[in-house]
């Protein structure tokens, strides 16, 4: 398993890296909320810190995250940052609106730091041998650790585009594969369209389709015969049905292969419309 | 005798003298105000330009200044890159800490730039840098206004003390 554990701890402040420091194998987010104890959510449940967390705590966190720089991070108009080791922190406060597009935040007041982790050899045992691969699970169940570590896999036989958007899937430190393009910090509807475009990609890998625009991304991407991994929020195949947002993915039927996601972290293939 | 008059016009030198330090000293505090204007105005052409993170942007800027002015932007740097201190103001406090500075409106719109850096969206970002620059411009004007005048007071004022007191020490 490889965690940037030290670049975590570097963005908490000295109270905060001492309560945090035990928890290396098993933490799996820290929430902070201004006034009150950190919460740090492990694999097993929660825990309270002792201390109360104060609006300098928070603005120390984003400061040492975007090396003093937030106003830097394209991202921060979305509400998330990501700090150096490809840990993401979302973050909730005093929104600046402009024209109707949410701009800024003006004053944090709760952070949730998500953890991240890479765990290679973990799809060894995925036989993916479809056109279009769709992971599917709720937050915090690991379809962005599988992306990885089967985008790299893929990637050691075809040439791999990796859109990350979020700069989470390789951040400095985590192996990436032998044959992989990897674009970072694109929205994802530009991404696909721009690594088509440039990079003549076997397969293109994106994290988190969360708008029509990714969906029609892929279906052109696959329109022109490039291999897909995507991960969705759903919790299985029912909940992926369900959702609207999905529905042009449903209707064009370009994913083949569904690699559906447990909460215990296990996972089964579902192959379809063979 | 030649004592006295050396006397004297030791006294009448180093007063003289002193009143050059001042004018002096105010042309250096203009110098480097205005020096402080042009990087304010590079960081804003920057900054919506590269969205260049701060510490690299204030290596480039340093890197057009010299003497004090160079010292602190260097500092400040050196403290981003370090990532201990909180925020950027607590960064450019400990570089003034550690770099005494002798003008004391540089030393305030430093302070002011340390105060504005580091806000979470770029626009308020651009904002504050923005009327740091404002502020320092009117500062900058505020020397400059009957700079001759003033600074050719300071110079007869220094020379008149000088001979008061040697006229009442004879």
């Amino acid at each position: 398993m490889i965690c940037a554990w030290k670049e975590l701890l570097s963005i908490l402040p000295q109270w905060l890296r001492t309560q945090a420091a035990p928890y290396e194998a098993e933490l799996e987010e820290l929430r902070l909320r201004c006034g009150r104890p950190p919460e740090l959510v492990l694999g097993t449940g929660s825990k309270w810190g002792t201390e109360t967390v104060s609006q300098e705590d928070l603005n120390h966190c984003v400061n040492m995250a975007s090396r003093y720089s937030p106003w830097a991070a394209a991202t921060i108009s979305r509400g998330y940052i990501t700090a150096p080791g490809g840990h993401r922190i979302g973050l909730c406060g005093e929104a600046i609106v402009k024209d109707g597009k949410l701009t800024g935040i003006r004053t944090i007041s709760s952070l949730c730091i998500r953890i991240a982790r890479d765990y290679p050899g973990l799809a060894r045992r995925i036989h993916f041998r479809g056109q279009a691969m769709l992971i599917l699970g709720a937050p915090g169940w690991g379809k962005t650790t599988l992306l990885r570590d089967i985008s790299r896999m893929i990637a050691q036989e075809d040439t791999v585009a990796v859109v990350d958007e979020r700069q989470e899937l390789f951040p400095p430190g985590f192996p990436t594969g032998k044959r992989m393009d990897i674009l970072l910090g694109c929205p994802k509807c530009q991404g696909i369209e721009t690594v088509l475009r440039t990079m003549g990609p076997d397969c293109i890998a994106v994290d988190e389709i969360t708008a029509q625009e990714d969906c029609q991304a892929l279906i052109h991407a696959a329109g022109c015969g490039v291999r897909l991994i995507a991960t969705a929020h759903a919790a299985g195949m029912s909940d992926f049905r369900r959702r609207n947002v999905y529905a042009p993915l449903r209707e064009s039927r370009i994913f083949d292969t569904f690699l559906i996601l447990e909460q215990d972290k296990s996972f089964h293939l579902e192959e379809i419309y063979p | 005798m030649s004592y006295k008059w050396i006397g004297a016009m030791l006294i009448v030198g180093s007063c003289g003298g002193f009143g050059l330090s001042i004018t002096l000293h105010q042309k250096q505090e203009e110098a480097m105000l205005t020096q402080l204007c042009r990087i304010l105005d590079e960081m804003l052409w920057e900054l919506p330009f590269q969205l260049t993170p701060l510490s690299e942007l204030i290596r480039h800027t340093a890197g057009s200044t010299k003497g004090v002015l160079r010292a602190v932007f260097d500092g400040l740097a050196e403290q981003l890159d370090r990532q201990v201190l909180p925020d950027v103001q607590s960064c450019m406090e400990a570089v003034l800490r550690e770099n005494a500075l002798t003008f004391p409106r540089l030393r305030r719109m430093l302070l002011l730039l340390g105060q504005s850096l580091g806000r979470f969206d770029l626009s308020g970002q651009l904002k504050e840098l923005t009327s740091v620059r404002e502020l320092c411009g009117q500062e900058l004007k505020l020397l400059q206004s009957d700079r001759d005048t003033r600074l050719r007071s300071y110079r007869i004022l220094g020379l008149c003390a000088g001979a008061a007191l040697v006229i009442l020490l004879i």
